[in-house]
């Protein structure tokens, strides 16, 4: 018994290790590529971008169900993008709260009819209105399919050549689609899909409301954490893949892509919890199938701020329903697991989500067990476990200032007094956050056996300038 | 067991704690810098530093990060208007590295001389640097390069051809004739560039090349030809522009409904008749055509009972109808409400 338990704690512990030495080298090629898109950044030219007729146009596509206390700051901030040429299309997804009410208040909407292309199968499109106040802003009303097809809905109506998937629930800034569209426009061949680096906050507008580098991070450690959690996946992990040619997730909140790429691969699918992570895989399967050169980008600017749960329930919910659609995709693309036909991505990339992300609750639960265990039959002594607790604190606080660092240097955008709190609260993150999200993946882990395809949408938070 | 994971755990920890330290402060110290050069403003550099500046923006640098700092000293040099710069980015421009060679095209039209846009002008006829970056600096520069561009419309190469013929777009005054006759160039993308630039020139010349190329076998010619030839032919052109509506091209039905919507209420003559195509996308075009351009709101709301909005709605679909009646109910509220 002492003998197998003690094999549990070693293979629990040199995971834990092997994955942490992972995410070291993770994190210092992010540093590289971090400090090359930041250097890029500083050299380019955004006055000219904004201003000429070469920029290519785009356009944004906002699905939207029951977002009423969000959808008039995000769509605002969308129509306030500083780019030359873009269109807002906005998907009410048979909503059952006011979300289009409080659009046509906002924006003067008046139905028109308008003759799309329909590329994409969707539920029925029940109106098309305009906006009498911005000529670039079209909100389609469909009946409700889920958020992939009311994205394929917005593709139908979209006229231009790149589009850019955002949710309902963020705020951007107003360089976003300049900064998103910049390494499109060096090389719209090759480049064909770019996400970059959100952050969240418990209310986007008043967080969105102070200029750069006096923008406040959420007093609560709950949201703090959350920011925390984003920086780590973004910086550290995100701009590395980008790097190494294996993103392989472009986010639902801000997701640029060719056109002709949707189309090629029919659309966002509507047979996965959720449709972001499934649809970067399915581009990557494709071009490589097809030896195909093509990039897929993360870029480590802020673009916007996104809302995050304020409350234990409200996170366990997303975060497990993201485990599931993780567990989903990666097992329904097992086909590229350690495949050498898909290169870095199938060798490692795909590997990588297996090892760290699919597999890790299982893992989890088995080191909680056996090291409970351990405890409890005096394999070590609390003080031994109290030095290893304390070492892995450590271990992740480091790799959160490095991309609390990371984040800085690139975007200057929070307060130094809020950087410190940051820094402070990193090695506690272990003892305070952790535990939440082990247990959203194992319920997320749970009900992807279960076959539960369900979105389990949590309730919007009260915002100051909607409420 | 227990003797090799409290080894483990003091070597992470004696590891980790520093690093840990080591990154907060990078952080808040690198931040207090960054914050105290933004009070005080850049610095200006002193002579031997300039010095440093010139052999960096020189030089070859083998690394990624030499790179950076090569174009760094460029862009810093070409700010102070040094003496060296236009040897500097003359040689940055046909450098075969096309970061360095991005940067003296933004330092070029950031300075805006002439002998800066003669060379941006050079750079579009090379084939080392991307020309869509040096032609949205050189369309940034607008009025002083127009005449520049003349000798571009007759370049042998087609690539060049394509822009001389974009970037000539604004100034009216300037190679009407040369983009008449690039309207029959064999290339394309440079027929494309042509009539979309002939779309600024009202004229008799203009317009013909315009509506010639409504029948162009490249669709995307037909695109910029049908919105060219509303703006240049005006309503004469509206007969060839509505049968377009019919194009198998979504593009160009598009491009069609934009230039008819364009031309407003002036254009119901040349689409009456085509509410009775056969061709559905036609058909379904005209009548968002007639809705965008008022004139279903109009007659909804002052001749309900007039054939033609009949036909309208038969050719526009239940949707229309719905659309047109929820709009006009409003207005006819508003209206009892102002009169009330």
């Amino acid at each position: 018994m002492t003998n197998l338990l003690a094999i549990l704690v070693g293979v629990c512990l040199g995971y834990l290790l092997l994955s942490n030495a992972v995410y070291v080298v993770l994190a210092l090629i992010g540093a590289v590529e971090n400090g090359v898109r930041r250097h890029e950044s500083e050299a380019e030219d955004y006055d000219t971008l904004a201003s000429s007729r070469f920029t290519i146009p785009v356009s944004v596509i906002v699905a939207a169900y029951n977002e009423a206390s969000a959808i008039v700051s995000t769509v605002t901030s969308l129509l306030d993008l500083d780019y030359p040429e873009h269109e807002v299309i906005v998907v009410n997804d048979g909503s059952s709260d006011e979300t289009l009410e409080r659009l046509a208040e906002a924006f003067e909407l008046e139905p028109f009819e308008l003759f799309v292309r329909r590329v994409f199968h969707t539920e029925e499109v029940r109106a098309v209105y305009r906006s009498e106040k911005h000529p670039n802003l079209f909100v389609v009303d469909k009946q409700n399919g889920g958020k992939a097809d009311a994205l394929n809905a917005g593709l139908n109506v979209a006229r231009y050549r790149y589009v850019c998937g955002v949710d309902a629930d963020t705020v951007f800034d107003r360089d976003a689609l300049l900064k998103g569209m910049r390494l499109v426009i060096q090389d719209p061949g090759r480049v064909i899909g770019v996400t970059s680096h959100l952050t969240i906050a418990e209310d986007p507008e008043r967080t969105m409301s102070a200029p750069k580098g006096k923008r406040r991070i959420d007093r609560r450690p709950f949201v703090a954490y959350q920011h925390l959690d984003y920086l780590r996946a973004f910086l550290n992990n995100r701009l590395a893949w980008s790097r190494l040619g294996f993103m392989l997730c472009s986010v639902g909140a801000f997701q640029i892509w060719r056109r002709d790429v949707l189309e090629e691969l029919g659309g966002y699918a509507r047979g996965f919890t959720c449709e972001d992570i499934e649809l970067t895989f399915r581009v990557h399967e494709h071009f490589l199938r097809e030896g195909r050169e093509y990039s897929v980008l993360c870029l480590p600017d802020n673009v916007g701020t996104t809302e995050g749960p304020d409350t234990v329930r409200k996170l366990v919910s997303q975060r497990e329903r993201w485990q599931r659609v993780i567990d989903e995709t990666v097992w329904h693309y097992r086909n590229m697991w350690f495949n050498p036909r898909f290169r870095s991505v199938g060798i490692v990339g795909v590997p990588f989500y297996l090892v760290t992300e699919v597999l890790a609750p299982a893992v989890e639960v088995l080191a909680v067990v056996s090291l409970g265990l351990s405890l409890v039959l005096g394999l070590f002594s609390p003080a031994t476990f109290a030095l290893m607790l304390a070492a892995i604190a450590f271990m992740n606080a480091s790799l959160t200032a490095c991309a609390i660092l990371l984040d800085d240097v690139q975007s200057r955008t929070y307060r130094t007094r809020d950087l410190a709190r940051l820094l402070l609260l990193a090695p506690l993150d272990l003892f305070l956050y952790r535990p939440i999200i082990f247990w959203a993946r194992l319920k997320g882990s749970w009900r992807f056996l279960r076959g539960d395809k369900e979105w389990h949408k949590f309730e919007r938070n009260v915002r100051s300038q909607a409420a | 067991m227990h003797e090799l994971v409290f080894r483990v755990a003091v070597v992470v920890l004696a590891v980790s704690l520093p690093l840990w330290i080591l990154l907060s402060v990078a952080v808040l110290g690198g931040r207090a810098r960054y914050d105290r050069r933004q009070r005080i403003g850049p610095l200006k550099p002193n002579g031997r530093q300039v010095d440093r500046l010139l052999k960096r923006a020189l030089g070859r640098p083998r690394t990624e990060w030499g790179e950076w700092r090569r174009i760094s000293a460029i862009n810093r040099l070409a700010r102070m208007r040094h003496p060296a710069t236009p040897h500097i980015l003359y040689h940055a421009l046909w450098d075969g590295d096309p970061k360095v060679a991005g940067a003296a095209i933004r330092c070029l039209g950031a300075l805006g001389d002439l002998w800066a846009i003669e060379l941006l002008v050079a750079a579009l006829r090379g084939d080392r640097v991307s020309r869509s970056r040096v032609a949205a600096q050189l369309e940034r520069l607008y009025p002083e390069p127009g005449f520049l561009f003349l000798p571009l419309l007759r370049d042998p190469d087609p690539a060049v051809r394509f822009w001389g013929a974009t970037l000539i777009a604004p100034y009216e005054a300037l190679g009407e004739i040369d983009l008449v006759n690039l309207t029959r160039d064999e290339d394309p993308n440079v027929r494309a560039a042509a009539v979309e630039a002939l779309g600024h020139r009202p004229g008799e010349h203009a317009a013909e090349a315009t509506v010639a190329l409504l029948e162009d076998p490249a669709w995307f010619v037909r695109v910029h030809a049908a919105r060219a030839a509303g703006q240049v032919a005006g309503v004469d052109a509206a007969p060839a522009i509505a049968r377009m509506l019919g194009d198998e091209r979504w593009w160009v039905r598009t491009a069609a409904k934009d230039a008819l919507e364009g031309l407003g209420r002036a254009a119901v003559p040349a689409l009456v008749p085509v509410l009775s195509s056969p061709d559905g996308f036609a058909r379904n075009g005209a009548a968002e055509v007639l809705q965008d351009v008022g004139l279903v709101d109009h007659l909804a709301l002052e001749e309900p009972q007039s054939p033609l909005l009949a036909r309208i709605y038969e050719a526009g679909g239940p949707k229309l109808r719905e659309a047109a009646e929820e709009r006009t109910a409003r207005e006819r509220r508003i209206r009892e409400e102002k009169a009330a």
